[in-house]
């Protein structure tokens, strides 16, 4: 119950300060529009726009989701944290956090998307429900985690970026793979490899944050 | 405390393992007996060579381009691909097909044409002073 206490107080001083909403916001915006604007009246095949989708996922991530530990950490606070909770309850509060945040996220920019651009059009909504729901939540494991271990570092806004790709690329990869898939209408049946690759991604991330969380925290 | 490690680092490692047996499975896989692609209902790589006594097609309404290939064991399959014919396809050694056997020919997504080696082996005359 510690951690949901936890992610009612990051939610209540995100609703005030509205710093990770407004940055996510302004970069869906301003990505989406660009591409957009690049594409102009030229038409781009089904399987780019997916590929492209995921481009606006990551970068947006990577913009916004930063904020869990980097903002203890300029307020002064993470000592205190560290006093009054133990390592996995902060890790779970804040997950919650970014889990939250990831979804309302992707939801936007799946909304944006579909309203903006004809060529994307999905045949096999079950196939993409899921990609999006573990696709979210392999994102959003990741996110916290990194965002833990740049927190103390000095350039805050480069290393995260750097330090996700690599541990985020395996997720993507299969992710668009999914949507392309998912945009030709393929049958789930035969997508059940790369699905059992996210959910594999998924399980491995979140066992290996609460082990690992423990070293990043206490340091 | 102990016990979390152990059992987390064995639930990560038997999931990575999971995870890259998962991975070499899901590639397209080649296949260069037509009698095998016929038989499956996936999407696969078939590799051949183009039967250049039946001559391709191009259909203009549709963009479709349709010619016969042939496996090592001399087994005929019809390829409809949807675009324009690639560069190349004349002088192409082999032919290798992405997509899928449906109603009586195999619908190609992509086609990779492999051209012969502009490096290979002449016949040099020996020019021996």
């Amino acid at each position: 119950m510690k951690s949901y206490a936890l992610f009612q107080k990051d939610f209540h001083s995100e609703l005030r300060t509205r710093y990770a909403i407004n940055s996510l916001a302004m970069f869906i915006i301003v990505a989406i529009s660009v591409i957009l604007f690049s594409i102009g009246n030229e038409n781009i095949s089904p399987g780019l726009t997916g590929g492209l989708f995921w481009v606006v996922i990551f970068f947006s991530a990577m913009s916004g989701l930063s904020r869990a530990f980097v903002s203890e950490e300029e307020r002064g606070t993470s000592l205190t944290l560290q006093l009054i909770a133990s390592p996995a309850t902060v890790f779970t509060g804040k997950l919650l956090f970014n889990m939250i945040l990831v979804f309302l996220m992707n939801i936007i920019i799946t909304l944006l998307y579909s309203m903006l651009f004809a060529e994307f059009i999905i045949q096999n909504y079950l196939l993409f429900f899921l990609t999006f729901i573990f696709g979210n939540i392999g994102i959003a494991i990741s996110s916290t985690l990194i965002a833990a271990i740049i927190a103390k570092a000095g350039s805050k806004g480069t290393l995260y970026p750097v330090l996700s790709f690599p541990i985020l690329l395996p997720l993507i990869l299969t992710s668009v793979q999914l949507t392309s898939f998912s945009i030709d209408g393929i049958p789930i049946s035969e997508a059940v490899f790369e699905l059992a690759i996210v959910v594999c991604y998924d399980i491995i991330m979140i066992s290996a944050s609460y082990m690992l969380f423990d070293f990043i925290w206490k340091d | 405390m102990k016990n979390k490690y152990i059992f987390g680092g064995i639930i990560v490692a038997v999931f990575l393992f999971l995870m890259i047996y998962l991975l070499t499975q899901s590639n397209i896989q080649y296949e260069n007996d037509f009698a095998k692609v016929m038989a499956k209902d996936k999407t696969v790589k078939a590799t051949g060579s183009w039967v250049k006594e039946k001559s391709y097609e191009l259909n203009k309404e549709n963009k479709t381009f349709t010619f016969y290939m042939a496996d090592h064991s001399g087994k005929e399959m019809k390829v409809v691909y949807h675009g324009t014919i690639p560069n190349n396809f004349e002088s192409a050694v082999s032919v290798v097909v992405t997509g899928k056997y449906q109603n009586g020919y195999f619908h190609a997504k992509d086609i990779l044409t492999k051209c012969p080696s502009k490096y290979e082996e002449q016949n040099v005359k020996s020019s021996s002073m």
